[in-house]
């Protein structure tokens, strides 16, 4: 082997053996720094894998969203509205729907209503029912739901269930299909039903409904689409797709940086104690280096020394730590950070979180972890390395 | 065996472990993208905004599409809670709820 | 290695202060002039705080002095940087110190190799020479042992055998039968002769009789205040 390789070795194996010798010690610094790594990384996968997700799949979000406003609030839209908009150029398809929120008290869970008349559509053929069927045009009273809805509903086979309108008459519906499992990061809370049920259900106006989906040919003209759409329909707020996914970027933003600040408030700590173990460095030590140098040791190998000694720490910690993140996103799907990014739900919807690893996220806990930790130790380094040959004459 | 060789061998461990899992990672991520193009239909299609992530109230299930007064039109202890809505809910969560109650 | 060229050590008008230019300057050498033949063992005698582990650094290469000419195997000390003064003195000198200046917590065998470490050489041919010198100085069955759990006497050869390991032309000794009783001394003595005939050598510092009026020392140089007092000729 080579003879720099080797003394490179040599030196290794030293710091390893005085690491082991003070094995208490460095055992709580691996400990704490290894939790501290884990929590930076198992926060940040989570939070990518969260946002990753979250824009892959809303990837189609419909072009423009209409909603009318009222005082500041959204209120409901007629559908004649559309009419108003059908002289604009470009847009191909508008599709009125009714978009609510059904506060069901003996469970004490919302669900999310939608009300659409577009059958357009073929869930069955894409997969995204696990039984049943779809809602058919022609019957009304027919729902699909969301597993946890079903769930929550206690169901159990049964086909039919009651809600009540604001007048508390009950309104009866029949479930006729179920969502796939797959689809529950979508579809969880969601009930769906006809246009014409979901305003009954809401008790409201005949021919209005919550918003407009707007469809529109050529994705360039969006923001030009939008800014007519505002123009033509007076109090209207019209969100464009990018906005939407902007906006639910930054709810993990606040989420996570929430979450982050603490973690890098303990990241401090750890590197301030690692600071402060490296600069007390005892009479002990100071007689080791001394020895070591007047047996020939340079300056530069001492400090290698101490330097690996802090390199094998914060690595086999980062190594050990990130790979208990994964473990715990992979195998446990974050349980640890879920309440932080999901909040608390009486209807907690089911679903795997979609692992997204990235090396991005490696380096940046690499670099918030490992990198303080060994710049903290490398003025300690240095000053043992200090330490003159002839203390020990 | 000397001590460098423990060193590169827990070292070699954990990648061999970290490839295992990276392996299991791609699995699940190929799996989900397998899926994602009917799950974008189906957002197409009912023009969702947003993840069924949690659902405690209307401007966390659709943050996306709220306005600043949303948190206050779910009933009135419902301001935004956050973060301690991130460890606990609000105590009454099962009685209040109703927004005439 | 050997160097052919002689004196072995060559020290004229050395001075040597501590802490320079501060309120606690210490003139610890004042003016010595000796030299040292190849193969010589020689003793320096004197009070304590006469400056004799002072001289004995300057002529082990753990620094310069502060003025004067001082040469250890034909090299020229004050000119060195620190650095190449290190990498000199482990191929040079072999040290055995007052106080052993062993690890405690290391094992004998451990101790021994410490200045192989940063040369390079793999653990196998570390434990080979390491072996041998065990081997030579009775140690073998210490091995494995902690330095602090062994005596005085095993520590003492420990030290040796370090001292030893890199097989430099040059030993000194710091006091080395301090903590011996006189066997033991009587036992070193005889090490170190053998070792002088090796071709090594060797100087020494002690109080002890028994080292002074060694057979086997070619001269004692006595020292009292930082000054060399006179130096008497034993032999040859
Ligand atoms: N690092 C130092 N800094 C300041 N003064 C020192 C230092 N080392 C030694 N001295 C002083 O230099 C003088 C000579 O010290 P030295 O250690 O050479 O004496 P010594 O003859 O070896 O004594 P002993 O027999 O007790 O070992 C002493 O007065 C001592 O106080
Ligand atoms: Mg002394």
């Amino acid at each position: 082997m080579n003879n720099s390789v080797q003394k490179q070795l040599n030196i290794l194996d030293y710091g390893l053996q005085s690491l082991w010798r003070k094995k208490f010690k460095n055992l709580c610094v691996f400990f704490i720094f290894t939790l501290v790594i884990f929590l930076l990384a198992s926060f940040q996968c989570m939070n990518t894998s969260l946002t990753r997700t979250a824009e892959k799949l809303l990837l189609t979000v419909p072009d423009i969203t209409i909603q009318q406003l009222s005082a500041g609030r959204q209120t409901a839209m007629s559908v004649e509205t559309i009419k108003k908009l059908g002289t604009i150029f470009g847009i191909t398809e508008i599709n009125p729907r009714i978009w609510g929120y059904y506060f069901d008290e003996t469970n004490g869970a919302n669900y999310t209503v939608l009300g659409t008349d577009d059958h357009s559509f073929a869930p069955l053929q894409l997969d995204l029912l696990e039984s049943g069927q779809y809602l058919k045009p022609e019957e009304g009273g027919q729902v699909v739901l969301g597993q946890a809805v079903v769930d929550n509903l206690a169901l159990s086979g049964r086909r039919y269930f009651s809600f009540f309108r604001p007048d508390l008459t009950l309104m009866s519906f029949q479930q006729v299909g179920v969502f796939a499992e797959k689809t529950n990061l979508l579809t969880a809370d969601l009930i769906l039903m006809s246009l014409e049920d979901a305003g009954d259900l809401f008790a409201m106006q005949k021919g209005y409904v919550t918003d407009l989906l707007v469809t529109v040919g050529n994705s360039n003209e969006i923001q030009t689409i939008a800014a007519k759409i505002a123009e033509k329909i007076p109090g209207s707020r019209v969100l464009t797709s990018a906005q939407i996914q902007k906006t639910y970027q930054a709810i993990f933003g606040f989420r996570s940086g929430f979450g982050a600040a603490c973690l890098l408030a303990s990241l401090a700590a750890f590197v301030i104690l690692a600071f402060d173990k490296g600069l007390g460095f005892s009479k002990e030590d100071q007689r080791e280096v001394g020895i070591l140098k007047i047996l020939g040791w340079q300056t530069g190998d001492i400090m290698r020394l101490r330097f690996y000694e802090s390199l094998v720490t914060s690595l086999c910690a980062f190594v050990f730590g990130m790979t208990l993140a994964w473990m715990h996103i992979l195998f446990f799907d974050g349980g640890l950070f879920r309440p932080v990014f999901l909040g608390w739900s009486v209807l907690r919807p089911s679903f795997d979180i979609v692992p997204f690893i990235q090396l991005q996220d490696i380096l940046l806990v690499f670099a918030f972890s490992v990198l303080p930790y060994l710049t903290a130790t490398i003025i300690p380094a240095w000053r043992a390395s200090m330490v003159r040959a002839d203390t020990v004459i | 065996m000397r001590p460098s060789w423990l060193l590169i061998s827990f070292f070699s461990l954990f990648i061999v472990i970290d490839i295992v899992f990276l392996c299991v990672h791609n699995g699940r991520r190929a799996e989900f993208d397998a899926t994602v193009p009917s799950l974008n239909s189906l957002v197409a299609q009912m023009g969702l905004s947003d993840l069924a992530l949690s659902t405690e109230a209307r401007y966390t299930r659709h943050p996306a599409l709220t306005d600043p007064v949303a948190p206050f039109m779910d009933h009135i202890g419902a301001i935004e809670h956050f973060p301690s809505g991130s460890f606990m809910a609000p105590s009454s969560v099962r009685k209040v709820g109703m927004p005439n109650e | 290695m050997k160097t052919d060229i002689q004196p072995v050590i060559e020290l004229s008008e050395v001075h040597k202060f501590y802490n320079q230019g501060q309120l606690r300057e210490v003139h610890a050498l004042k003016d010595i002039t000796l030299r040292v033949e190849q193969g010589e063992m020689i003793c320096l005698r004197g009070p304590s705080g006469s400056g004799k582990s002072t001289l004995l650094s300057i002529m082990g290469c753990v620094f310069g002095p502060t003025s004067g000419f001082a040469a250890v195997g034909g090299k020229q000390l004050s000119r060195m940087p620190d650095q190449y003064l290190t990498c000199y003195r482990r191929k040079t000198i072999g040290f055995i110190f007052q106080h052993f200046n062993i690890l405690p917590e290391l094992t004998v065998e451990n101790n021994i190799v410490l200045p192989l470490l940063p040369l390079g050489i793999s653990p196998h041919d570390q434990k080979k020479r390491a072996a041998l010198l065990m081997e030579r100085f009775g140690i073998m069955h210490r091995r494995d042992f902690q330095a602090s759990q062994i005596s005085g006497g095993e520590l003492q050869r420990t030290a040796i055998a370090r001292a030893l390991i890199l097989d430099p032309p040059i030993i000194l000794a710091d006091e080395p039968t301090a903590h011996l009783d006189s066997t033991r001394s009587l036992e070193l003595m005889e090490s170190l002769t053998t070792l002088r005939q090796d071709g090594k050598t060797i100087s020494l510092t002690s109080h002890d009789p028994l080292v002074t009026e060694h057979k086997n020392v070619d001269r004692v140089v006595d020292m009292e205040d930082g000054c060399i007092v006179e130096s008497e000729s034993v032999c040859s």
